[in-house]
């Protein structure tokens, strides 16, 4: 009974070490479709977007419920805007890292967890 | 826990001050604990109608970071507490204020935005509040879209002038629904021979649901008493028994139910 539980334990390690990976690919995917669509931006003299109302005014729909949660939250990862905004957490990470991409958001990770957040400083 | 209730309005004049105050005052009457803010930094009002009450700071620097809200609140329940508790934040009514708000630039309405949201945590969680209601500028401006934003529930105050409704009902379909926000129109100043009848009222109520696809809370009548008080008193604290504090008890109870 207890071999079989340690192997329990251990392929659910390793499910959620592959799902990790898997959400890794995701968002380089994102990354990679992101900059296909909108060339890369050259930066620093495209100065970042100030993610303020009339920015969220103009993002598309499904962008601009991440952005507002996001908002609300100050710094959170995908799963806690996943939590807020009912819709699958993958799809969140999705519509997050397009949102750094288009300069809006800062992306930090802390150990397993990658936070997202609005820089207001620079 | 608590809510926030934006007051706004598409066009200036149409009764947003005077709706939140004495919105404000029939929740304290309920035993409520509410917050007033004034967020019309354009046009501060409300310093006008809590004269006596001197804050130490305004929300103009909690917004720039200058103070934390708590420093800006001041208490107004002696005078108008009547069996609750009234809190108000004021805006800075000098020019040179008011100057300094409409200089600001994207970064700092982002940042304002962020402090706006983050009363939420300080108020509301803890049970500090019930409501905190913000009386806006009208219009679309970064000040009125900030304050829908943080809001839990937004009610639109709105003439039966052709041009305010116009534009109420271009603002609820473009900037409202956008923010998926909870929203209710209240028409004010509405003209006495438009609810003379039941006839009459139901033909008026027909139009107005035929003008606006949102819920209309209030249809409140032009009563010359609520002129002849002209903001120096809060008319419903006052005249408890007056139909227009009867429509103002009905609103807070659709309020409270949206």
């Amino acid at each position: 009974m207890a071999a079989y539980r340690k192997l329990e334990v251990k392929s659910t390690q390793l499910l959620e070490k592959i799902r990790e990976h898997l959400e890794q690919l995701n968002e380089k995917i994102d990354v990679m479709i992101e900059i296909q669509k909108h060339g890369h931006r050259e930066l620093p003299e495209n100065l970042p977007e100030a993610l303020d109302v009339m920015t969220l005014l103009s993002l598309p729909d499904h962008l601009r419920k991440t952005a507002v949660s996001l908002c609300k939250l100050e710094k959170a990862t995908a799963d806690e805007i996943a939590e807020q905004t009912k819709r699958a957490r993958a799809v969140e990470s999705g519509y997050l890292n397009q949102l750094v991409i288009m300069g809006y958001l800062k992306k930090e990770r802390q150990g397993r967890k990658a936070y997202f957040y609005v820089d207001k400083e620079t | 826990m608590g809510k926030i209730i934006a007051v706004h309005s598409y066009k200036g004049g149409t009764g947003k001050t005077s709706l939140s105050v004495n919105l404000a005052a029939t929740y304290a009457r309920r035993g409520k604990k509410v917050c007033l803010m004034d967020l019309d930094f354009r046009a501060p009002s409300l310093h006008a109608i809590f004269k006596g009450y001197e804050p130490d700071y305004w929300l103009n620097d909690y917004l720039n970071g200058v103070c934390e809200i708590d420093k800006v609140l001041v208490d107004a329940t002696k005078d108008h507490g009547n069996g609750g508790k009234l809190i108000v934040a004021l805006a800075n009514p000098s020019t040179e204020a008011i100057r300094d708000m409409t200089a600001k630039d994207r970064k700092w309405e982002m940042k304002a935005l962020g402090r706006l949201l983050s009363l939420r945590s300080a108020l509301l969680t803890d049970g500090t509040f019930d409501y905190i209601i913000f009386d806006t500028s009208p219009g679309l401006q970064y000040s009125s879209i900030n304050a829908i934003v943080t809001a839990d529930v937004a009610l639109v105050v709105t003439s039966l002038d052709a041009s305010d409704i116009n534009g109420s009902q271009r603002m609820t379909t473009e900037l409202y629904d956008l923010f998926e926000k909870k929203t209710g129109i209240l028409v004010n100043k509405v003209v006495a021979e438009r609810l003379s009848t039941k006839e009459e009222q139901k033909k008026f109520n027909k139009y107005l649901k035929s003008i606006h696809n949102l819920p209309i809370l209030a249809t409140i009548p032009c009563y010359c008493e609520v002129l002849r008080a002209a903001g120096n008193f809060i008319f419903t604290e006052e005249r408890p028994d007056h139909p227009f504090t009867e429509t103002l008890e009905a609103l807070a109870t659709s309020v409270e139910k949206l």
